[in-house]
């Protein structure tokens, strides 16, 4: 099978054809307001303060984003309070973005007129490229191209039984076709590591995945905290998971039955093809804008139940440039979501579809938004500040 | 036997998961690869929680997806829902950890 994707000249395939604009701030903001087609990541942290391991991750997820497939070519303004960092240096994030053939433009108020002169400047780039990016045409592309990312969330006794395991299916096919899938969430592989490491492709990942687990299980206990009084959290409480322990059990079903390739830091690009865990935290404004860093062309949020009505299902584009699919197995989730939900396999509790059909119409819904058809989500021109994971303190 | 009303995930499990809402002194039926196992709700199991399959004691291991998941708190009688107020879970416990109960 395949799908329809934008081909770039270092081999990797898009399944969107965006222009990007790092990092944030006022410079970034304006180019995007003015200019279609382009992207950009807000969030509130720009370096300033931070131990160099952590800005030296604020740099992966923003060359990251940048190399992403989905992305045509990229602007990178001078302008970030964070700027003066070695590793944020803004020829720095340029030059290694720019490994991956992509065109690279740089901004600097201190050339370009200061900062309105850079959005001035920005402007027409950006209206260069965009013009640029809209000759590529989609072509059909073998499914070893995609690359997903997943997450489940609001999660209720539905997430395991039905939802979490299309996933897997969805996981089990594109890792099957040669493809990429990332899944993470350390906290929620508590008391499911063994069977995941019974899995992992080398003794060497086997110690990896043991290993984080230990360290977030450590941290956890050093707070003398009964870790039910954060994690499950109410919602999953409120939706039948009476412990961690079965919370995890359950999530680990949207990784399917593949081999584990490798355990990667957030937002760190895979060396290889197949399956792979992310020592990742949770929250879905940090984890999909590192999967997409890492070089995630589609991502899923498998939604439990926990009073989505409102709020949950408004927050866009979390993954910044990734095509952000919301599924959910839970029929009352479903109820009241249908204008948001790109996929539902509740199907399987009610009996009329078996787990391997939800997950095959799973996998047909992917390939067509992997093709251009829109996600609910990006129907919505709005987008949630990312909360990038970083774990050491700041001074 | 009327409509599933409740889901095992691993033949070695000792609670299911209830699909439908179930009222005390219902019949559950929970359709297995191999067999059928028939119980009575002793109360009422919303959708998505647990009912358990066999008389639990304190301090037994409860099982889902042929994995533990805690620890029953208090004796669970089967039939009975199974959740936070007589299940525990054992991992990531820092309350324990300060106790020295671990």
């Amino acid at each position: 099978m395949s799908f329809l994707g934008y081909r770039r000249s270092n081999g990797s395939v898009g399944t969107r054809n965006h222009v990007l604009v790092i990092p944030q701030g006022i410079i970034a903001k304006s180019i995007c307001d003015f200019v279609v087609g382009t992207k950009m990541i807000l969030t509130v942290d720009h370096g300033s303060g931070r131990t160099a391991n952590d800005r030296e991750q604020i740099a992966r997820v923003l060359i990251g984003l940048g190399q992403n497939p989905n992305v045509a070519s990229v602007l990178v303004h001078a302008a970030s309070p964070g700027v003066g960092y070695p590793e944020l240096r803004a020829e720095r994030l340029a030059d290694e973005i720019a490994t991956s053939g992509k065109r690279v433009e740089v901004l600097d108020p201190a050339k370009d007129g200061g900062t309105y002169g850079a959005i001035v400047r920005g402007i027409q780039l950006g209206r260069q490229l965009v013009y640029e990016a809209s000759k590529l045409r989609r072509e059909a592309v073998g499914d070893e191209h995609l690359c997903v990312g997943v997450k489940c969330g609001y999660s209720d006794t539905t997430s395991g039984i039905a939802g979490n395991p299309a996933v897997g299916y969805l996981y089990d096919k594109i890792v099957g076709a040669g493809g990429t899938a990332l899944f993470g969430e350390t906290t929620e592989i508590i008391g499911a590591e063994t069977a995941l490491a019974r899995r992992a492709a080398t003794p060497e990942v086997a110690k990896a995945l043991l290993d984080a687990v230990a360290h977030r299980e450590a941290l956890a206990k050093s707070t003398g905290l009964d870790i039910r009084t954060v994690n499950p959290v109410p919602s999953n409480i409120k939706g039948g998971i009476s412990s961690l322990e079965e919370k995890s059990l359950g999530a680990i079903h949207k990784a399917g039955t593949a081999p584990i390739q490798g355990v990667l830091k957030y937002a760190e690009r895979p060396t290889q093809k197949g399956l792979h865990f992310v020592d990742n935290w949770m929250g879905h404004l940090s984890i999909f804008a590192g999967y997409a860093a890492a070089g995630a062309n589609l991502v899923l949020f498998q939604l439990g139940g926990g009073g989505v009505a409102g709020r949950t299902l408004l927050e866009g584009s979390p993954s910044v440039v990734a095509p952000f699919l919301w599924c959910t197995a839970n029929p009352k989730t479903y109820a009241t979501a249908q204008d948001s939900i790109d996929f539902y396999s509740g199907t399987v509790i009610e009996g009329t579809e078996t787990p391997e059909e939800a997950g095959e119409r799973l996998y047909r819904t992917v390939v067509d938004i992997a093709s251009g058809t829109l996600s609910h989500s990006e129907t919505l021109h709005y987008a949630e500040p990312i909360d990038m994971y970083l774990e050491e303190p700041r001074f | 036997m009327s409509a599933r009303r409740a889901l095992i995930m691993h033949p070695s499990d000792n609670v299911a998961t209830a699909v439908e809402e179930i009222q005390p002194g219902e019949d559950v039926a929970i359709p297995e690869l191999q067999r059928v196992i028939a119980l009575r709700a002793t109360e009422a199991i919303p959708f998505g929680f647990k009912i358990a399959l066999e008389d639990i004691g304190r301090g037994e291991t409860v099982r889902k997806y042929g994995e533990m998941i805690g620890k029953a708190s208090a004796a669970i009688a089967k039939g009975a829902l199974v959740h936070v107020h007589n299940l525990e879970g054992t991992r990531a416990r820092g309350d324990l950890e300060r106790s020295g109960e671990r």
